[in-house]
């Protein structure tokens, strides 16, 4: 999928399965994962990578039962709904984890230019 | 690119999961000191049953402070479950080991919180946390003095309710 046409939106990062953007205008994050892409605030992006995070992979490998071989999520404040098999767990997890990654870097560039500005 | 995530908080993610943790320690506590209470008040310990409830309100109002703190900062606070909260204990003497282990192990949490803060250059939660590293010296010490009240006066003929009563008394001064 293409780079939503917006000038405020950043690529954090990219994956071959998605990618994770920064809206500076709106304070929030785009997710673009599965064919659909989804605005979040920062603290429900953090806590959809914990909600990903969580999730119990090896019990859904082991686990010969039909509904453990998926997995659904229903952020709060968002009209996205992940339904997800085992390999779309961990492709979505290397992308939050990923786009977490960048955006703490981003935080230690901030810390570093504010002191050399100081 | 602005920096969206220190915006919204300025807890890291591994210091807001130490103290959501350490929340549900707080709470796991309140919670042990009430069901002491309880065994207590059963066994005829009525001093004794007062003063861990008390502690129970203490170990809660502690929880608070770390919920409030949390989202003073602009994290989330996250309300614990509490479970597997022991309601039987093996003796009179039994209750304190069980209050004095439970002490220390909350020590051991801060302890760890405070070197992680430290750590991660976070000195506004390093100095939030000093407040319970002090708050722990106190209730050390009044678990151990409580402990040592066994052996001071000793179980046998009426020291139980010797201990009992001497329970409440217990005061740190320093």
């Amino acid at each position: 999928m293409a780079k939503p046409a917006c000038k405020n939106l950043e690529e954090i990062f990219r994956t071959p399965h998605g990618a994770v953007y920064q809206c500076n205008r709106a304070n929030c994050f785009w997710l673009e994962f599965a064919g659909g892409i989804s605005a979040f605030k920062a603290s429900d992006f953090l806590h959809l990578k914990k909600q990903v995070e969580q999730i119990d992979v090896p019990e859904m490998v082991q686990n010969t039962a039909r509904m453990a071989d998926i997995v659904i999520l229903n952020p709060f404040r968002s009209e996205r709904c992940f339904v997800l098999t085992v390999t779309d767990v961990l492709n979505l997890r290397e992308l939050l984890q990923g786009a977490k990654v960048m955006l703490d870097l981003n935080s230690m560039l901030y810390d570093c230019l504010h002191a050399m500005a100081v | 690119m602005k920096d969206l995530l220190r915006l919204r908080t300025s807890l890291t993610e591994e210091i807001e999961t130490l103290l959501n943790e350490q929340i549900k320690v707080e709470a796991h506590s309140s919670s042990v000191y009430l069901a002491m209470s309880s065994w207590c008040n059963r066994n005829g310990f009525d001093n004794s049953a007062d003063y861990f409830q008390k502690q129970s309100g203490e170990e809660r109002e502690h929880m608070l402070k770390l919920f409030g703190f949390i989202n003073d900062m602009g994290g989330r606070a996250i309300s614990p479950e509490v479970t597997n909260i022991p309601q039987e204990f093996e003796s009179f003497r039994a209750v304190f080991e069980t209050a004095l282990q439970q002490e220390i192990y909350v020590t051991q949490q801060f302890n760890r919180i405070a070197d992680r803060c430290f750590k991660a250059k976070d000195f506004m939660s390093f100095q939030f946390i000093q407040w319970f590293l002090k708050e722990q010296i106190e209730e050390e010490y009044i678990a151990r003095r409580a402990l040592e009240l066994f052996d001071v006066i000793g179980e046998e003929g009426t020291g139980r309710w010797e201990i009992d009563k001497q329970v409440p008394k217990i005061k740190y001064e320093n």
